[in-house]
């Protein structure tokens, strides 16, 4: 045994290296730098994490269609596969990126500089206010990927159920929104707002809480507000 | 599982490191998990077990995961406590109820040892 530290080594010749890095270093470095991209373009990037079909494409089409004429939007989409929410966005005439992951259940940083890239080929005069990333439907991975966004907004919608907050604190603890959507069908389920919101707090204090309906359009004006005030 | 992704960035970094200490193998790598940080550590640790055993460098290379207690501040009174079983119910000292967790959310390669 050895008497530097008792390892099995009878040679010892082995060092120890006291590293203390974060294994998100290379991701963080390179999200910085999306943000300075983002920054020359002039925008402001919104980060958007939820379950698969909590209604996140929708929200942007609404977006994009309340907002469309005074604000620049652009998005860059994340899926796994296909093309789908980009074309849906493409019909509301904003430039638009599908990032596809082949797998991978969220985005990270390095895809995300490559749809920043493509985004700004897009764009006649390199100007943009606001980009919106709709990340994999996923409420777990995304979390942990910083993209170089301004603000992350995390949703869940009424059917999804008020237990999210606490079972996926992750994705609230790292949030500046949160949003509850579908208000529309709080009639037809059992959704404690009240139960969903105080969990919420409780991970983050400081987290803005909205909530809206894409269909009745209820709720939209405090969002539209919100970002208006962002790309001030 | 972005489980696999973390330690594919992981193994990145060891073979960095190797390069800067000039080292042919690894030993031993510890890293914090955060309990608050969404990562599955069984998935972390097959991911490891799977992909380390695939180069020379990591392939006797034992991974031990730390996982720190998560530090709960009271927002009325500001005492912080420990805990490693999910936020206490209550502040020990003013008995408030709303305790936010401080940090315990980190992922972090804290030491390696290389032969
Ligand atoms: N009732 C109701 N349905 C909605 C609302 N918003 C979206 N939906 C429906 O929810 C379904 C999923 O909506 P999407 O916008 O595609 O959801 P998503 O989060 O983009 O889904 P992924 O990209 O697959 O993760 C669609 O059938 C929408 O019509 C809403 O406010 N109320
Ligand atoms: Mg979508
Ligand atoms: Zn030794
Ligand atoms: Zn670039
Ligand atoms: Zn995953
Ligand atoms: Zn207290």
């Amino acid at each position: 045994m050895c008497e530097d530290c008792g390892c099995a080594s009878p040679s010892h010749n082995h060092k120890v290296v006291d590293v203390n890095q974060s294994l998100l270093a290379a991701n963080d470095a390179l999200a910085a730098k999306n943000r300075e991209h983002i920054e020359e373009l002039g925008a402001v990037a919104i980060n958007l994490i939820s379950s698969p079909g909590s209604g996140k494409t929708t929200l942007l089409e609404k977006t994009i269609e309340r907002l469309g004429k005074e604000l620049r939007i652009g998005v860059i989409e994340g899926d796994i596969e296909t093309e789908r929410d980009a074309e849906r966005i493409r019909a509301k005439g904003v430039p638009v990126v599908q990032l596809t992951t082949g797998g991978a259940c969220h985005l990270d940083a390095a895809l995300v500089h490559k749809g920043i890239h493509a985004l700004e080929d897009q764009l006649d005069d390199k100007k943009l206010d606001l980009l919106f990333i709709e990340n994999v439907g996923n409420l777990v991975c995304p979390a942990t990927f910083y993209l170089g966004e301004h603000q992350r907004v995390v949703m869940i919608s009424v059917p999804e159920g008020p237990d999210k907050p606490a079972k996926y604190p992750k994705a609230f603890i790292g949030s500046q929104v949160f949003m509850i959507s579908k208000t529309d069908l709080l009639p037809y389920f059992d959704f404690s707002s009240e139960m969903a919101i105080k969990d919420a707090l409780q991970l983050n204090p400081k987290l803005l809480v909205m909530s809206l309906s894409a269909t009745t359009g209820d709720g939209f004006d405090r969002w539209l507000d919100y970002l208006r005030a962002l790309c001030r | 599982m972005h489980e696999i992704s973390l330690v594919q960035g992981l193994l990145r970094q060891l073979a960095e490191l190797a390069r800067e200490h000039q080292v042919k193998a690894i030993s031993k790598v510890r890293v914090e998990v955060g309990p608050l940080s969404g990562i599955v550590i069984d998935s972390f640790q097959f991911g490891f077990d799977v992909l380390s055993a695939e180069q020379e460098l990591t392939r006797e290379a034992l991974l031990e995961i730390v996982t720190p207690p998560i530090h709960y501040k009271c927002c009325f009174c500001g005492h912080v406590c420990l805990s490693s079983e999910g936020v206490p119910g209550s502040c020990p000292e003013c008995s408030h109820t709303l305790l936010v967790p401080e940090g315990g959310d980190g992922l972090i390669l804290l030491q390696v040892e290389m032969v």
